[in-house]
């Protein structure tokens, strides 16, 4: 897949858990120590970001996991991990 | 690999023609020219030569507000010539910093890997026909020796790695370097130091060149353009050499951002040309990015020409800036880019840093600096102007600066959380000009400031920086929600018991 259709996929996934858990997601890229911004919802809250790899390259960031049941979490990661 | 060049035309020509690339100049221009238009920026300096007060505080709101600067605005700004009104300013400077960094005061420190250099600038102590220069580039051995001794000793968490151009330190160079650096890990007192942002002082590059240095993860990208003035910059920078060419450099912060290296870093060294000129130019700098890509620069600096060996330009130059010049050009920058970091360094004196940290208008600056090659793991203690750019004016250790800046109600920060979740480019734009990123900035600072006192510092500064620490918490408890206070508490207990590089 395609770098872009991965990102249009990651933000469509974002946009729903956005609506359904108002928990924002980015997705970074991950460059030795930088983590750099690619797409996503911007946090609004001040907890500490957590990434979730999804490979040596990619990760999905947010400071509000815990508001995501967990079983959806899961397919989430598992779903991206696939896409990516 | 110790070239040369100054009797090699040929090769030097082809060295030119293989590290400049015309098309990665000539897609940035607008009608084929460059944003510096010498003539239209003096005639903006002299069209505003008497501000109207009103019209002056009209402006101040705007950079109050986060706002970047018209030309013309700055260019009032630069004329105002009565003292209440740069009163005025002074403190708008000031409280524009509290409202995007909050109370921090960020550290680093410079880290020079080598001193080869191909091109001859007239001022610079490491231009290539200099002689009494000892040259050096170190191996990577020797470079995690030093980032050993800063990460494990010092306790920097932050670097800004300086090249000189040359094909023994290019690109896949740096690139070793930056990794070799991040894979320095040293047992501390209580935890562990590393270095977490290597950031890059160096040549400007193509945009393969800048790909490849994004991939392991730069931080910063800097590069000064030491003057906007064309005429002045082609006479400083002699014809022959690679540094002549000026959109070259001018345009390889825009080559960055296209090549994804989404933090990149401007400057201006002052005492080449009229500082206001140059002031100018910063900021048409600043607004290209800002037009073209959306992220303007991260940081500017402002570095003086400082005395070099066997180096008589710096003392025959005519545009010498005073030191009460200096804090103006200190207040301008602020008010003109409201958003961006400033850096003030080592090169200045301690009794002017000292006073111009007090002003609250600076983000970050350096301390336990050494610009010798090799000279953190050599230990030498006395400055070698004969392996050094320039002579340092202030040699304090890193813990008499943290101490001082203590008393003066300011937390040390060696935050890099930033640049580790995504907070970079337009993202820190946005953060940074809703008054956001200073929440960030001021968490980040205590929980660092705690690892570095823990691990690093004097009991004596220690004592002072607790105490800056708890004003800083107590203030935190009303500016962020419960939960993140809790946070707050949770990680510094985590820190205390040696747990390392927890951030919000």
């Amino acid at each position: 897949m395609g770098r872009e259709t991965f990102i249009s996929k990651f933000v469509n996934l974002a946009d729903e858990i956005k609506k359904k858990y108002g928990v924002n997601l980015w997705l970074v890229e991950v460059l030795g120590k930088r983590h750099s911004y690619i797409a996503g919802h911007k946090e609004d809250s001040f907890l500490p970001p957590e990434p979730i790899y999804l490979n040596e390259r990619f990760a999905v960031v947010s400071n509000e996991w815990e508001k995501i049941p967990e079983h959806e979490k899961e397919a989430l990661i598992k779903a991206l991990k696939e896409e990516v | 690999m110790l070239l040369n060049l100054s009797s090699k035309t040929t090769e030097m020509s082809s060295l030119i023609n293989k590290i400049i690339k015309e098309d990665e100049i000539e897609r940035y221009l607008d009608n084929g020219r460059d944003f510096i238009n010498d003539e239209e920026i003096w005639e903006k300096i002299n069209k505003h030569a008497n501000p109207d007060p009103v019209q002056v505080r009209e402006i101040l709101a705007k950079s109050l507000a986060i706002e970047t600067l018209e030309p013309d605005e700055l260019a009032v700004l630069i004329n105002v010539k009565d003292p209440e009104l740069w009163e005025e300013m002074f403190a708008t400077a000031r409280e524009i910093k509290k409202k995007v960094y909050d109370n921090r005061i960020v550290t680093f420190a410079p880290l020079y890997c080598g001193n080869l250099c191909i091109n001859n600038c007239l001022y610079c102590g490491f231009r290539r026909e200099n002689k009494v220069i000892k040259r050096r580039v170190l191996t990577i051995e020797e470079v995690k020796r030093e980032a050993e001794v800063l990460a494990g000793e010092i306790g920097h968490k932050r670097l800004i790695v300086v090249y000189g151009e040359h094909p023994a330190t290019g690109a896949k160079y740096i690139r070793d370097t930056i990794e070799a650096i991040y894979s320095v890990k040293v047992k501390t007192k209580k935890g562990y130091g590393q270095i977490r942002r290597v950031n890059v002082n160096a040549a400007p590059m193509s945009i393969d060149e800048l790909k490849m240095l994004k991939e392991v993860g730069i931080g910063t990208y800097q590069v000064f353009q030491e003057t906007y003035h064309h005429e002045t910059y082609a006479k400083v920078h002699p014809k022959g050499t690679v540094k002549h060419h000026y959109q070259w450099r001018l345009y390889c912060h825009h080559r960055a951002l296209e090549a994804g290296v989404d933090d990149v870093a401007l400057g201006v060294l002052f005492g080449l040309y009229d500082w206001r000129f140059e002031l100018m130019g910063l900021l048409y700098h600043a607004r290209d990015l800002e037009k073209k890509f959306g992220i303007g620069p991260h940081t500017i600096s402002f570095p003086r020409l400082e005395p070099a060996a066997n180096t008589p330009f710096v003392q025959e130059t005519k545009y010498k800036v005073s030191d009460e010049d200096f804090k103006k050009i200190i207040c301008l920058i602020r008010l003109a880019v409201p958003y961006t970091g400033m850096i003030l360094t080592a090169r200045e004196p301690a009794h002017l840093r000292r006073e111009i940290l007090a002003l609250g208008i600076v983000t970050q600056t350096d301390a336990s600096t050494k610009i010798g090659i090799g000279a953190y793991s050599d230990r030498y203690t006395e400055q070698e102007l004969e392996r050094q750019q320039f002579q340092l004016g202030d040699t304090r250790s890193l813990d008499e600066v943290v101490r001082e800046l203590a008393e003066m109600g300011f937390i040390t920060s060696f935050c890099t959380a930033g640049y580790r979740c995504g907070r970079t480019g337009e993202r820190i734009m946005d953060l940074l000009k809703t008054g956001k990123e200073r929440i960030f900035c001021k968490l980040n600072a205590v929980l660092t400031f705690k690892e570095w006192l823990d691990d690093f510092a004097s009991e004596e500064t220690k004592k002072v920086g607790e105490k800056v620490i708890q004003k800083e918490m107590e203030e935190l408890k009303e500016m962020v929600s419960p939960g993140v206070y809790k946070k707050l508490l949770e990680y510094y207990q985590r820190i205390e018991n040696g747990e390392r590089d927890l951030y919000f």
